[in-house]
């Protein structure tokens, strides 16, 4: 269904649900840390919603074993100082990540094992579920779009659910932006750029963190179809295989489902279909590319 | 029949067009760059935004480089607007290549409220039992009709129940440009400016008044400028919460009244002094200040059999319906019209155009075919259109005819003169016969004379 009443608004009206990683995990490592960064995404998100009186801002934190809202503009409370807003943020990341880390103990016995990667596949299907609610209250809405920005590596084991959410922001026609934070490039949020027409950047300074959300993720949609903005040199396609949630680049797949195996299988997992090939030998089959 | 539009006469245009001192003054004041930054087209919000944050002047090659080559036309008006309000400021350096930085107060005021945020003009008077405040609904329905008593009021005076407090030659003022007096024992009648006016959205109209209402405002005594910051302030109010009038200066003072009669502010006396609350008119004037769509509700729902429902009470509402459509009959709730041709060419006679009917009737669909796309339906959409065509199935061109040509050789000469300008309309070789357009005329005869 796509957004085509939203035409009828002043162009730049925009809503903007930002997903901050809050991994304690990988901020404890991280060369900003976790209070400079919100120094910097807290007048970003100001200055979104200075930029038009109808924008609206939505932050959602996405913790190792949970994710939940934090912040919503368009919540009443129109006027409200900003001071009071901030702290009202900070006060709700700090209790989100407390309870958080209760979650991630309580389910992993004695907590030894670090989770190194965020839920970001449950962040992005809280927000999307938050932007089709905005679709259906009715017929004149913001335009929507997603930005994400993550520090943390990428879980292999959210591939499928990361992938369902790309597709579903893509028929929604939602773009997801991304941007990296972190030491390493994250081919998910690669890929989820690529195929719903965001925009992905990783900067090379963190010291000018707003700038860079200013210049380029601050742009309405109306607008960057006149902007040049950020292109990714090249895109990291790999998929995770569904049996073991490894990264491959090559392996088996259903031609019914799609679904990826990394090692022979006689049967789908996924769609129950069989598969009556004969076992493969050792050698490797040539390869097209 | 000339295409004119009624400049909808940006609020914008008018700060932009006060002198550079007086300018830099009003951006003292946080609300009115906040304002005039919401009123920029979508690019120049962009770069003011990325400039913020930036000390160094930056060329103006550099931001050419930010755009796509479709963008560039937009780009131009982006700086061009950011020039004329003095957010921009040119700078040259010595290798005189162009160069802007940002107006040091703006960007000073817009740093201070990113990092740490807006506020509120004034504080809120506290609740007092003693006072009964009206509830957000009775505020909107009390500047509704305001508003349309003194539009009623503004197109013809003698239908309207009770009067504003304006004086005549206030109306009169207003009244410059939309209406005129044809003959003088006739009241006066709509031009086609007037017209169009009606048919704009709410926020427009309003500007438009505040404009008229800020132009005289040097007549009476009041200094532009204040008005101007006074307006600009009201929008950041809060809906619905008492401001005491000992607040404001004498000039907000005076203005309040006629802002009153306006329907942008409620006037209240509370126990020991005036309140004051800014209605949903006065908070949305920001959100207004170019042109952006209003959100009423609609009440107009067209068939495909031309015929027109409009829910609603409103005698203004009627009115304007009356434009271009034939008013059957009108119900307590309901209006019923038949939208013919004869009412259209009505209203094509008055000058109103296709489009601005087609947008207000999509503009104040009603909720329940609003949702439908399209919300009009095309037959009729098309039909206006074909209609309005109807009326210019003739185009005229001033032209001249030249005949009686001595010669053939002289014929055909003229012809390629006239070729060669690109205004050769039309020529019979038999006859001897050419038209051509008249801007040629005089370089024409230049020419003939000079081939005797």
């Amino acid at each position: 269904m796509a957004s085509a009443p939203s035409k009828l608004y002043q162009d730049d009206v925009s809503l903007v649900v930002a997903l901050l990683d809050t991994n304690p995990f990988f901020w404890a490592a991280a060369s900003l840390p976790f209070s400079e960064f919100l120094h910097h995404v807290i007048p970003f998100i100001n200055s979104l919603l200075l930029l038009n009186q109808l924008n609206r801002v939505v932050l959602i934190a996405t913790g190792t074993s949970s994710c939940g809202y934090i912040f919503d503009s368009g919540d009443g409370n129109a006027s409200g100082n900003s001071n009071a807003v901030c702290s009202e943020i900070i006060k709700k990341l700090e209790d989100f990540v407390g309870k958080d880390s209760k979650i991630g103990k309580g389910s992993n016995g004695d907590g030894t094992r670090p989770a190194i990667s965020s839920l970001l596949s449950g962040s992005l299907s809280l927000a999307l579920c938050y932007i089709q609610r905005i679709f259906r209250s009715g017929t004149r809405h913001p335009q929507p779009r997603i930005l994400c920005l993550q520090g943390s590596p990428d879980g292999p084991e959210q591939y499928v659910a990361v992938m369902n959410s790309i597709f579903s922001a893509q028929r929604l026609m939602i773009p997801i932006d991304s941007c990296i934070v972190g030491a390493q490039h994250s081919a998910f949020l690669q890929q989820a750029s690529y195929i719903t027409g965001g925009v992905y950047l990783k900067p090379q300074q963190l010291d000018g963190l707003f700038q860079f959300l200013a210049a380029v993720f601050a742009t309405d949609l109306h607008s960057r179809n006149f902007l040049r903005l950020p292109k990714p040199a090249g895109v990291d396609f790999r998929a995770s295989c569904f049996c073991h949630k490894k990264t491959i680049d090559m392996g088996y797949v259903c031609s019914v489902c799609l679904s990826i195996f990394c090692k022979y299988h006689k049967k789908c997992s996924t769609c129950g279909s069989e598969f009556n090939q004969a076992a493969p030998d050792s050698t490797i089959p040539d390869q097209k590319h | 029949m000339p295409q004119v539009r009624i400049v909808a006469r940006n609020f914008m245009d008018m700060v932009a067009a006060l002198p550079a001192a007086k300018l830099d003054k009003l951006y003292d004041s946080s609300f009115i760059c906040e304002a005039v930054l919401r009123s920029l087209p979508p690019l120049a919000k962009k770069y003011v935004l990325q400039m913020l944050f930036l000390d160094s002047p930056l060329t103006a090659k550099s931001m050419e480089e930010w755009v796509l080559p479709d963008g560039l036309s937009k780009h131009k008006v982006a700086i061009d607007r950011l020039l004329q309000l003095r957010v921009f400021m040119e700078v040259n350096d010595r290798k005189k290549e162009p160069s802007y930085k940002m107006n040091q107060k703006f960007q000073s005021n817009m740093q201070k409220y990113l990092t740490t945020g807006g506020t509120v003009p004034r504080e809120p008077m506290p609740l007092n039992a003693a006072v009964r405040l009206p509830s957000v609904g009775e505020l909107e329905t009390y500047a509704m009709e305001q508003w349309e008593c003194f539009l009623l009021q503004l197109i013809n005076s003698s239908q309207v129940d009770k009067s504003t407090s304006f004086s005549s030659s206030m109306m009169r003022a207003f009244q410059r440009g939309l209406l005129n007096s044809s003959r003088d024992n006739e009241a006066p009648r709509l031009t086609e400016n007037g017209f169009q006016f009606l048919l704009m959205e709410t926020n427009a109209q309003l500007w438009y008044i505040i404009r008229e209402y800020i132009s005289s405002a040097e007549e009476r005594g009041m200094d532009p400028t204040d008005l101007i910051s006074f307006l600009l302030e009201l929008s950041f109010h809060t809906l619905g919460e008492a401001y005491s009038v000992n607040t404001l200066t004498e000039v907000q003072r005076l203005a309040i009244k006629d802002l009153a009669d306006l329907g942008l502010v409620k006037y209240l006396q509370g126990r020991k002094e005036g309140l004051f609350m800014p209605t949903k008119l006065a908070t949305n004037l920001s959100v207004s200040l170019s042109d952006a769509s209003s959100r009423k509700e609609g009440f107009v729902v067209v068939e495909t059999n031309f015929r027109m429902y409009a829910y609603s009470t409103s005698r203004l509402h009627c009115e304007i319906l009356r434009l271009f459509s034939r008013i059957e009959y009108q119900l307590p709730n309901l209006i019923v019209g038949a939208i013919t041709k004869e009412s259209l060419y009505n209203a094509f006679e008055n000058g109103i155009t296709a489009e601005q009917i087609v947008s207000f009737l999509q503009q104040n669909a009603h909720p329940r075919v609003a949702e439908k796309m399209p919300s009009v339906p095309e037959n009729v959409t098309d039909q206006i259109r074909l209609w309005e065509a109807d009326r210019n199935r003739v185009e005229m061109t001033p032209s001249h005819l030249y005949e009686d040509f001595p010669s053939k050789d002289l014929f055909e000469a003229c012809c390629d003169f006239a070729r060669d300008y690109g205004c050769l309309l039309w020529q019979d070789t038999k006859k001897m016969r050419l038209i051509v357009k008249g801007e040629l005329h005089q370089q024409m005869r230049d020419f003939l004379r000079g081939q005797r």
